[in-house]
């Protein structure tokens, strides 16, 4: 590439950079306080049907393998 | 050049505004903000099941949505379709290209995806006419290795590769619909919004990506790691991004609040994390690491509550069922564990 079409290309790319910067830049933020409450909030609702986190009784466990029965 | 000066300068003064933007809004900080509420406990899983009979590397694995079949991909070129209940194999596909670094499962169940050093994507149909499994489509543009992929419909997926870009493809025609690029570094990992209008990528620039699937945009940008992101996931509201890396942590960056709110990391753990799942409230993150260990975290506490020790080497990828009711790891040691 000669040397007009390398700098040609490099501030395309810089025009790039900062257009996408201007796109980041510009975008509406909300507060930390309140993207945590909402966080928190979502663990909170839905926590009771997080298995993984309360824990699975054998009887409704379909990975456990179920023991023999004998039949007296 | 005095534009390119120009463009310099503007660059660092937009970097300036982001930064003194994202402090603005900085109240407190999710710890804090979390102190009050009660301590998850200890979290003991159990190995429920191993699935056995790859016979080399697993490189990833992806759930079905119905949380009963799974795939995983191996470097013994075979793509095995399980079901983890009672750990038959439902379909074992052989691969052109054994080079396997990805694959996924699509909502519907119909087809699954892999790729890898071949730098292509290959959509498999699983319930062809006449019972066998072919490729249907062989997605090649990429210019590097493929190592994630992601189907937003039977008709659409979305691939991450070493070549820097994702791209979003229709299936039907095997073409390239958008070509997303922006990223420095590969691109190693994917994840699509629970609403399927965005996706997040991470990379070997340090950096996680949201991109804006039908405007074909990247809206948001966060730093922060100190090394390559290997593993990317949404925290189930979809109003928050996970991600792990090599340089032995995870992050939660809040999509809203535009930053960091959490790093998940301990003076013990010094080796990289390859792979991430939340569970289905999101207060737990299951993370997979090359200790050949999945550490447990509390995501609003940022404490470990718990280990996965099972596998004999390091742990590729991991998965919870849509029903949260399991954990899927795999591993290098050929083997995949179902966890609960």
């Amino acid at each position: 590439m000669s040397s007009k079409m390398h700098n040609a290309s490099r501030i395309a790319h810089a025009r790039r950079t900062v257009q996408q910067l201007r796109i980041e830049a510009s975008i509406e933020r909300i507060k930390v306080s309140k993207a945590s409450s909402d966080l928190m909030r979502y663990c909170g609702e839905h926590a009771k049907n997080d298995p993984l986190l309360m824990g699975i009784a054998a009887s409704e466990n379909p990975f456990k393998d179920k023991k023999p029965c004998t039949v007296l | 050049m005095g534009e390119m000066e120009e463009l310099r300068k503007e660059a660092e003064s937009l970097k300036d505004q982001i930064t003194a933007a994202r402090k603005t809004v900085q109240d407190t900080t999710l710890q804090e903000a979390a102190a009050g509420i009660t301590a998850v406990g200890r979290v003991q899983l159990k190995t429920r099941k191993t699935l056995r009979g790859h016979l080399a590397k697993i490189y990833a694995m992806h759930w079905g949505a119905d949380s009963t079949l799974c795939v995983s991909a191996s470097q013994d070129g075979k793509l095995i379709v399980w079901d983890s209940i009672t750990t038959n194999k439902v379909n074992a596909i052989p691969l052109k290209s054994s080079w396997v670094m990805t694959c996924a499962y699509a909502p519907s169940g119909n087809l699954v995806a892999c790729g890898g050093l071949d730098n292509m994507c290959s959509i498999y149909n699983l319930k062809g006419k006449d019972g066998n499994v072919k490729v249907m489509r062989e997605l090649a543009a990429h210019t590097g290795y493929l190592s994630c992929c992601r189907f937003l419909s039977d008709t659409e997926i979305i691939t991450s590769s070493g070549d820097c870009t994702c791209v979003l493809w229709d299936i039907e025609t095997g073409t390239e619909k958008t070509i997303f690029a922006g990223h420095l570094g590969d691109c190693m990992s994917l994840a699509v919004s629970p609403d399927f209008k965005f996706f997040i990528s991470g990379a070997c620039d340090f950096t996680a990506k949201l991109w804006d699937i039908r405007e074909a945009q990247c809206r948001q940008t966060f730093s922060g790691h100190e090394s390559d992101i290997n593993a990317i996931g949404f925290f189930p509201n979809g109003n928050a991004v996970i991600t792990g890396s090599d340089d032995a942590t995870c992050k939660l960056y809040d999509l809203r609040a535009d930053q960091e709110l959490n790093t998940y990391q301990d003076s013990s753990i010094m080796c990289g994390v390859t792979s991430l799942a939340p569970s289905v409230s999101g207060r737990l993150l299951l993370a997979g690491y090359d200790d050949f260990n999945v550490n447990i975290w509390d995501t609003l506490k940022s404490e470990r509550v718990g280990v996965l020790a099972g596998h004999d080497n390091r742990v590729s990828c991991i998965g919870v069922s849509s029903d949260g009711m399991a954990c899927c790891t795999g591993s290098w040691d050929s083997f995949l564990k179902i966890w609960n």
